[in-house]
């Protein structure tokens, strides 16, 4: 009896660690320079993915907005909220790029295009970056201290006991979502 | 109570099996690979934004139009640009891997530079009344050939030097061609422009007078396989001399076919009089072979050195001699070269690599490699309209090289640091001609300012002439300097660097011969792989041997390194020996 005890114990023990500790101890928390609303932006501004997610002209993907686009609208305060005053004194006045830290960011040895994605397979956004789109704030980015990338693109582990799927950036999402729709899978298609 | 050990093996366990239960041995498993990933000293890819960018490739004399996708200033890929006129879009696998060549581990990062100018000064101060200083220059007709020309004109005793020119500095028109007999010439397999040579294909009948069955032969109407080292006679016995390895039917039929299916041109590996004399009986000039305008250069620079070749320079006359291998182009055996040296004569090399001239000279000082320099590409041997195109540096050369041009400028005390901007002002100034720029219609140069002209040629685009109404057909004269190897069959001319990777490729798939490779036939007695020596009168280098059925008997095939160059060039007793 005492045996069994000791064994729930260590198991109990582990898990507690592997599963509550062991995420604090191996992410990084960093908060994002600026506390960006999709939702206000979405809502208020009735603005799309695209408008500030956009393709160039040849095709490729500009990615997260600049400064740039950014002060299109900004270029004055647009409200009284903390979050504005903040964008505008810290970044837009003085020309300062915001260093957005970026949840979608792949390993060095993938090659990933958003233009295959979007534009020849009509896929949408939420498919892979999950939410993100109609959130009030951007959440807190977890930096893997040993790799050096996002939590957000390993959520499968902690997708078995989520309530809810976030969308998926790991590997093993991109070949479940090949074989489903009968796409290429070979390996070259991402590591080239 | 006690504590005993059975009770931690027991907890042990509890923990180790909980363990695999969570996601932390897993991800520690994938961020250990992801972390040896970025140790130092493993590349990582460029970021920023993705931009296109255009220029011309320098590896050869075809020039091909290149577009580069950019990631932020470092090219990562590049392909040819499509529907242009001279190089249809196709780019080579050199070409194609051109952009890894600043990061060559053969590459020369550093020289002597201060050391070489004081030693060239020393040199050309003493070098008496009849002590000539010469630049050789292996890809003549490029802007930086008339400023040695121009410093050469400056200096008393200089003397400009080019290799002969193909086809008498005339252009081969394959559009207008139907029949082309081509004697060793590698027609398929990298001559002219590959693009446009791949263009013409469908039009002409190619036949291939070759001892061994090259790519060009393979891909022929007709191979002949003539016996090693008789091209030149079978080209004298087209009326049927015997003693070539050909029945005399065959010669005949393709004497015939050369008549009759015209118009045709003959090409040969030098300006044979053999060769002159079938294009003269073709009715070749003004029709496939046809006189090309040069590129427009400024007044004031018609004033300067004459061309001249290595024939012309007296022996024992040479006392500087400056070899610009920066740009690749022909290999003139080191045995032809060697003769005009004075004794004690100052040989410096500027070059990339110490594969080629670097290897006889007493300085080799280090130039900037594709696509880092500025250099502009006269027409290849294919283009019967002469043409001006620059390649732009797409990524910025190292500290420390060496622009070969503003070294002999100051020598020869002009100013050489805007020729290339003087150069596209003369062309603008002339009128003729337009302009192909990628992704935009073609415009005369005429409608076009100044400004826009040099901004459009300095982002890849391509000035080319318009034909000249005045043109006569060109006289075919014959001009052998004797360089042609006769026994030793080789490919891969040059001593310029190629892109590790592919050199890797072509050794690990036999695509191409090795550096320091040679085919034998399997009756040869050689075993696949085995260490020999390939041997001629000038001396011998180490080579592995590759067992090759298509090689025929006795016949030596290499890969053209600048050390095989200098071996067998000329010389007609060539052999693979045991060591």
């Amino acid at each position: 009896m005492r045996g069994s005890v000791l064994f729930v114990a260590g198991l109990a023990a582990s898990l507690g660690l592997g599963w509550v500790a062991f995420p604090y101890a191996i992410y990084q928390r960093r908060p994002q320079p600026v506390d960006f609303s999709h939702k206000v932006h979405a809502e208020k501004a009735g603005q799309k993915c695209e408008d500030c997610h956009a393709f160039r002209e040849d095709g490729s993907f500009a990615g997260v907005p600049g400064l740039d686009k950014c002060a299109g609208c900004h270029a004055a305060p647009m409200g009284a909220t903390a979050a504005e005053k903040n964008f505008i004194d810290h970044y837009v006045t003085p020309k300062r790029e915001p260093q957005w830290l970026d949840y979608a960011r792949q390993p060095e040895n993938v090659w990933f295009s958003h233009a295959t994605h979007v534009k020849t397979a009509g896929m949408k956004c939420e498919t892979c970056h999950g939410d993100q789109g109609t959130q009030d704030g951007l959440r807190v980015y977890q930096e893997d201290r040993i790799s050096g990338y996002s939590r957000d693109i390993w959520e499968r582990p902690a997708r078995l006991v989520a309530l809810r799927r976030r969308g998926g950036m790991t590997m093993d999402d991109c070949v479940d979502c090949h074989r489903k729709n009968a796409m290429e899978l070979s390996c070259q298609e991402c590591h080239k | 109570m006690t504590t005993t050990r059975r009770d931690l093996f027991k907890f042990a366990g509890g923990a180790a099996l909980g363990a695999l239960l969570t996601p932390a041995p897993w991800r520690l498993i994938t961020d250990t690979a992801l972390w040896s990933e970025n140790w130092p000293g493993i590349p990582r890819p460029a970021r920023g934004e993705m931009r296109t960018k255009f220029t011309n490739c320098t590896l050869c004399p075809a020039g091909c139009a290149v577009q580069a996708r950019c990631v932020g200033e470092q090219p990562v890929s590049l392909a040819g640009v499509a529907g242009h006129p001279l190089s249809h879009g196709a780019l080579c696998a050199f070409g194609i891997a051109g952009h890894h060549l600043p990061y060559h581990p053969a590459r020369l990062r550093s020289g002597a530079v201060q050391e070489a100018a004081a030693a060239v000064a020393q040199a050309m101060a003493g070098r008496g009344a009849r002590g000539r200083v010469v630049v050789f220059d292996p890809r003549p007709g490029r802007t930086a050939s008339w400023t040695y020309r121009r410093a050469m004109a400056a200096i008393p005793g200089g003397t400009y030097v080019r290799p002969a020119p193909a086809l008498g500095g005339n252009a081969v028109n394959l559009a207008a061609a139907r029949t082309v007999l081509s004697f060793g010439v590698p027609v398929m397999d990298g001559w002219g422009t590959p693009g446009n040579v791949m263009a013409a294909r469908e039009g002409f009948r190619l036949i291939q007078v070759e001892a061994v069955e090259s790519r060009t032969a393979a891909m022929a109407d007709v191979w002949l396989p003539v016996r090693a080292g008789q091209e030149r006679a079978m080209a004298a016995a087209m009326g049927g001399a015997p003693g070539t390895g050909i029945a005399d039917e065959q010669v005949r039929q393709v004497a015939q076919e050369l008549a009759e299916n015209g118009p045709a041109v003959v090409l040969g590996l030098e300006d044979w009089p053999e060769i002159v004399a079938l294009n003269r009986r073709c009715g070749a000039a003004g029709r496939t072979i046809v006189a090309r305008r040069g590129t427009p250069v400024p007044e004031a620079w018609k004033k300067s050195a004459p061309e001249t070749e290595w024939s012309a320079v007296e022996d024992g006359s040479v006392r500087v001699l400056l070899i610009d291998e920066a740009a690749a182009g022909d290999t003139v055996p080191w045995s032809a070269i060697q003769p005009k040296l004075a004794r004690g004569a100052l040989v410096v090399a500027f070059a990339c690599t110490r594969e080629g001239y670097a290897r006889h000279a007493n300085y080799t000082l280090p130039t900037a490699v594709y696509p880092e320099m500025v250099d502009d590409i006269p027409a290849a041997v294919d283009s019967p309209a002469s043409v001006f195109r620059m390649s732009a540096s797409l990524v910025a050369a190292p500290e420390g090289m060496v622009n070969p041009a503003e070294f002999v400028a100051r020598l020869g005390g002009i100013d050489g640091g805007a020729a290339l901007r003087e150069r596209a002002d003369a062309i603008h100034r002339t009128g003729r001609g337009s302009v192909f720029a990628a992704g935009q219609a073609s415009r005369t140069a005429r409608e076009m300012k100044p400004d826009e002209f040099r901004k459009a040629l300095t982002e890849g685009a391509c000035w080319i002439d318009e034909p000249d109404p005045k043109a006569k057909p060109p006289v075919l004269v014959a001009a052998s300097a004797g360089y042609a190897s006769s026994v030793a069959l080789t490919e891969q001319r040059g001593a310029g660097l190629v892109s590790p990777l592919l050199s890797k490729l072509h050794e690990e798939s036999r695509l191409r011969l090795a550096r320091h490779e040679v085919a034998l036939h399997p009756s040869s007695g050689f075993r696949d792989g085995e260490r020999a020596a390939l041997e001629t009168g000038r001396g011998r280098i180490e080579v592995v041997v590759t067992l090759d059925s298509s090689v025929p008997p006795g016949v030596v095939q290499a890969a053209a390194g600048a050390d095989v160059v200098d071996l067998c060039g000329g010389d007609a007793d060539a052999r693979v020996v045991r060591i």
